[in-house]
């Protein structure tokens, strides 16, 4: 196999696919996504965790409070988030219907020592943004309250939890662990599952538009052929990945380990690339080979999921820093995995090469 | 009639045998075998959990009991250690808990350790108290929520004023309508304790990392009678993600073997013989799209029926098919290659995955969830169902664009477009002149600048999705250009089709005349949209729109006309390459306009 036809077929793929523009599309697509991610992030951030904005916090919202007084009542009063009015259930439930509160709270005149709980009523704006942040101010309240109610009853239980002081602002979505543990190997990989789908779309079009042939008549050997278009795949990959990373550098979420999350990314990308190739050089037809390449590629990543310090872990791992050296041992297995399939599909190649050529000489006689 | 029905199901039996003979023999026993395999894997899976976040954060603690409540969670490395060792310390460690204390790293990385230690201690809380004889107790104060309906809502947010009520010092305020009576609440529960229990042990029996994902589609938190405190928050809305796996996905993977059909015919010519036969080209579309439609209604209502979900949800479901069968048409008809087929449809699937996903986000939140037929499923799933409205409001768009895309594809299913391969821009626009009639050129630019309307909706609605987290002047200032933008590429696409087409007929009068008929389309498909959909939302909002429409009706006619005006004179002058300028400076006319406005009536 000669090296520069390899370059020679890697090239021409690569140009091909600068001239048909599809490129755009796939970095379209990455800059759509990170738009996309950022909004869910800082959106929902927002959205859910009021206090992340500094404009709401000097916000106040207004809370009728209706039935018996209760030490509940105080401590709405003591908290910056709420102005508490006493009414009447139903002036402060019409109220709430014009938006003139917030929400209502009635309180039964339950003892707070009693043996039955102390049910409260809460009314909210239904279908609203708002009603939800201020859902999220009562919580805090109620759990206070709750606490206290707890506190009277407590000789009534018979085991109680280790205490741990939890700090309040331990709450909360964990946007942290949605970004490292999911956006991210999810992003990364996302170029070698592209790459992947590419590799049989290349190789099945020289079987469905016959240019094979063509290809096969010129010094270039079928072997070549396959590893430039596989050489052109797996190419993208570190590049597409990198330039997620620093997409996401310039979003504020800095990766750790970017080199070597690099190394994994390319060396998994290039195992499933094998597996798109082997199935396109089996079925030379790309429906098929895609149908069977997708379904297969499902398999794996299962598999792959269900061990435990699998690639994807690991690319979590290495993202946040929370990883030693060990990882290098895995990157070696995965290495391993794939120059094993690569010797596989070479041998393939080989003989499905091998009796093409046989039979267009055949042909040719 | 009745040959029509005929000559579809002819073409589809053709269609059927054809893709059962190229993937029968060597395909389909493989995909069977690797269906068992997918199950198998999908067990193994379940049993072994999902190893994705394992070990992303360090723990170390003197307690034994909290060890091995920790433990149990893999993305925490627990380490037991004494008291005195603590103190010292040493090494990278995210969270220390001792003598009851907890202290977090004050790093990104250490705070989410902090969220996730405080989940799963409030999960050994809660297994701690439902095991306590008296429940009570343990659980002292219950929560009974009403949702109250504000009239007011839409109106509200949509104006973008302030939602909430501004409150003052010392008097309460009055409402000022009728006050109804509001019966007393009842003061006690009226579920026993150990119904109550056991809704509280299967709360917190989930595995939030597993669970949270799985559990979407049978249960919900909401439908609690009663809730404890803790229970209160709403529940975190990326779980309808999990519908797009289930649902949309395997959608869009049958809708793959339609366009990989289409793309077939293209390239082994054989559509010439279909093109021969007495077949009109819609009859030919039904035809092969009618076995993949009746293939995904199939897989949905499987997946319904599996997954214990409502039939109902079949219902949004529908329009959701028929706009992938619509864009996997379209695609297969103008890609050049495979490679162009697979980024055009990655490129498809991500941007319609996000357009049905984010709304839907917002379900049981805000109205502005209902553009998306996700969120009727959410919906019927809870249990709450919809009305004909809220489907009208939710699919309509899906509806209408898939029949315009339908339409035109037939109107360029002939040999001259299925096998010429051109640049992905100048084949679209071909595919727009073909649909054009020269004939009547006012007429056909009129319908076809209504027809984008429902486009450019979808396109704007993403663009506010996108743009809603920059900074706040910016965002706007980049909504008004892009929102002018996409209109004035959709209104400049019928005409420049025409002008290619046939470039004599575009002369200044005719400009004149055309740009006029293209401004008129677009603002009467654009209000009559606006209308159907706003109608749902409030009965006294319907009106106020109309009225107030209508009396500055000459403003965007005109202001539609000279965008229009502008982009066609461009390229009248300058040819195909002042295009993109000309649609520039319509749109910083538009959105100066558009600014002028907004700014004119909130300043």
């Amino acid at each position: 196999m000669n090296l520069r036809h390899v370059t020679l077929i890697a090239r021409k793929e690569l140009r091909g696919l600068a001239n048909e523009r599809t490129i755009v599309f796939a970095v379209l697509l990455q800059l759509f996504i990170a738009m996309f991610s950022s909004f869910l992030m800082v959106g929902l951030a927002t959205l859910y965790d009021p206090d992340a904005v500094a404009g709401f916090s000097g916000t106040r919202y207004a809370v009728g409070y209706t039935g018996t007084d209760s030490v509940l009542r105080e401590l709405l009063e003591e908290s910056r988030d709420f102005r508490v009015y006493p009414m009447d259930l139903s002036t402060a439930v019409a109220a709430l219907k014009e938006r003139k509160l917030n929400a209502v709270i009635w309180v039964p005149a339950t003892p707070p020592d009693a043996v039955e709980p102390v049910k409260i009523t809460l009314y909210t704006i239904q279908n609203d943004i708002q009603a939800t942040v201020v859902n999220v101010k009562i919580k805090d309240v109620l759990l206070d309250y709750e606490e206290q109610l707890r506190d009277l009853r407590t000789d009534r239980l018979t085991m109680e939890p280790v205490a741990v002081a939890i700090p309040p602002s331990a709450g909360g979505e964990n946007f942290y662990e949605f970004v490292f543990g999911l956006l991210i190997p999810l992003l990364v990989f996302m170029p070698a599952i592209i790459s992947a789908a590419l590799i049989i779309d290349l190789i099945t079009e020289e079987y469905q538009h016959g240019t094979l042939e063509t290809l096969m008549a010129t010094p270039v050997t079928f072997g070549a052929m396959l590893w430039g278009k596989i050489a052109a795949c797996l190419v993208l990959v570190p590049v597409q990945a990198a330039a997620w990373l620093l997409l996401l550098a310039a979003n504020g979420i800095v990766v750790q380990n970017a080199v070597p999350i690099l190394l994994h990314v390319t060396a998994g990308s290039l195992i499933l690339i094998l597996i798109g190739a082997f199935c396109a050089l089996h079925y030379r037809e790309r429906t098929s080979a895609q149908f069977i390449f997708s379904t297969g590629i499902v398999v794996v990543i299962l598999l792959v999921l269900a061990l435990p310090a699998n690639p994807l872990n690991l690319i979590v791992r290495l993202a946040i820093g929370a990883i030693g050296a060990e990882h290098w041992i895995i990157l070696a297995a995965t290495a391993a995995a794939a120059v094993l399939l690569a010797s596989l599909t070479h041998a393939y190649a080989d003989r499905v090469g091998g009796m093409r050529n046989n039979r267009i000489l055949q042909d040719q006689r | 009639m009745h040959e029509a029905i005929s000559a579809i199901l002819t073409i589809s039996r053709w269609e059927v045998k054809r893709s059962l003979t190229t993937m029968g023999r060597n395909v389909l026993p493989l995909a069977a075998l690797l269906f068992v395999f997918l199950i198998l894997a999908t067990g193994f899976a379940q049993q072994r959990g999902v190893h994705l976040q394992d070990g992303m954060y360090a723990m170390v603690t003197d307690s034994p009991d909290l060890a091995a409540v920790i433990a149990e969670d893999p993305r925490f490395q627990v380490t037991l250690d004494s008291a005195d060792a603590l103190r010292t310390g040493g090494g990278p460690v995210d969270l220390v808990v001792a003598g009851g204390r907890i202290a977090a790293a004050d790093t990104d990385r250490g705070r989410a350790a902090l969220a996730a230690f405080a989940r799963d201690y409030a999960r050994y809380e809660t297994w701690v108290y439902t095991t306590q004889e008296d429940l009570f107790a343990a659980y002292p104060l219950w929560i009974d929520e009403i949702p109250v309906k504000s009239e007011l809502d839409f109106l509200a947010t949509q104006q973008g004023q302030a939602v909430g009520a501004v409150p003052r010092r010392g008097t309460p305020p009055v409402p000022e309508g009728s006050v109804e009576a509001v019966a007393t609440p009842s003061a006690s529960l009226d579920l026993s304790a150990d119904d109550l229990r056991s809704e509280l042990v299967a709360g917190a029996a989930e595995d939030p990392q597993v669970s949270r994902y799985a559990d979407v589609l049978s249960s919900d938190p909401s439908d609690l009678a009663f809730k404890t405190p803790s229970q209160l928050s709403p529940p975190l809305p990326f779980d309808s993600i999990v519908l797009i796996f289930v649902f949309i996905f395997p959608l869009y993977f049958t809708s793959q073997f339609f366009m990989m059909s289409i793309m077939n015919e293209r390239v082994d010519r054989k559509a010439e013989i279909l093109l021969t036969t007495p077949a009109r080209p819609a009859q030919i579309i039904a035809g092969k799209a009618l076995p993949y439609l009746i293939l995904m209604l199939a897989i949905s209502l499987l997946l319904t029926l599996a997954n214990g979900a409502p039939p109902a949800i079949m219902l949004p479901l529908l329009p959701v098919i028929l706009f992938f069968l619509a864009f996997a048409l379209f695609i297969g008809m103008v890609a050049r290659s495979f490679k162009e087929l697979s980024f055009l449809s990655i490129f498809f699937s991500t941007v319609a995955t996000s357009y049905l996903f984010f709304p839907s986000i917002f379900a049981n939140v805000h109205v502005i969830s209902l553009i998306s037929p996700l969120t009727l499923i959410v919906l019927q799933v809870q249990g709450e169902g919809f009305g004909a409205m809220e489907y009208l409001y939710a699919t309509s768009l899906f509806w209408l664009t898939s029949a315009v895309l339908f339409a035109l594809c037939t109107a360029n299913f002939t040999e001259e477009r299925l096998f010429t391969h051109t640049r992905l821009l100048s084949t679209v626009r071909a595919f727009i002149g073909s649909a054009l009639s020269t004939a009547r050129p006012h007429l056909s630019v009129f319908l076809a600048a209504a027809c984008t309307i429902p486009f450019v909706f979808m396109a704007q609605l993403m663009l506010l999705v996108l743009l809603f987290n920059l900074p706040m002047p910016f965002s706007l200032v980049t909504l008004l250009l892009g929102a002018a933008f996409v209109e004035e590429c959709a209104k400049a696409l019928s005409l420049y089709a025409l002008a290619r087409k046939s470039p004599g007929l575009l002369t200044w009068p005719r400009l004149a005349t055309l740009g006029a008929a293209i401004a008129l389309g677009f603002l009467v498909g654009e209000k009559t949209l606006l209308l159907a959909t706003l109608a749902q939302i409030s009965e006294s909002v319907f009106g106020a729109v109309l009225f107030s429409s209508l009396q500055v009706l000459w403003l965007p006619l005109s202001l539609h006309f000279i965008g229009i005006a502008i982009t066609g004179a461009a390229v009248k002058l300058g040819g195909r390459r002042a295009l993109l300028p000309g649609l520039l400076a319509a749109s910083l006319v538009h959105s100066l306009y558009n600014s002028f406005v907004i700014l004119g009536w909130s300043g």
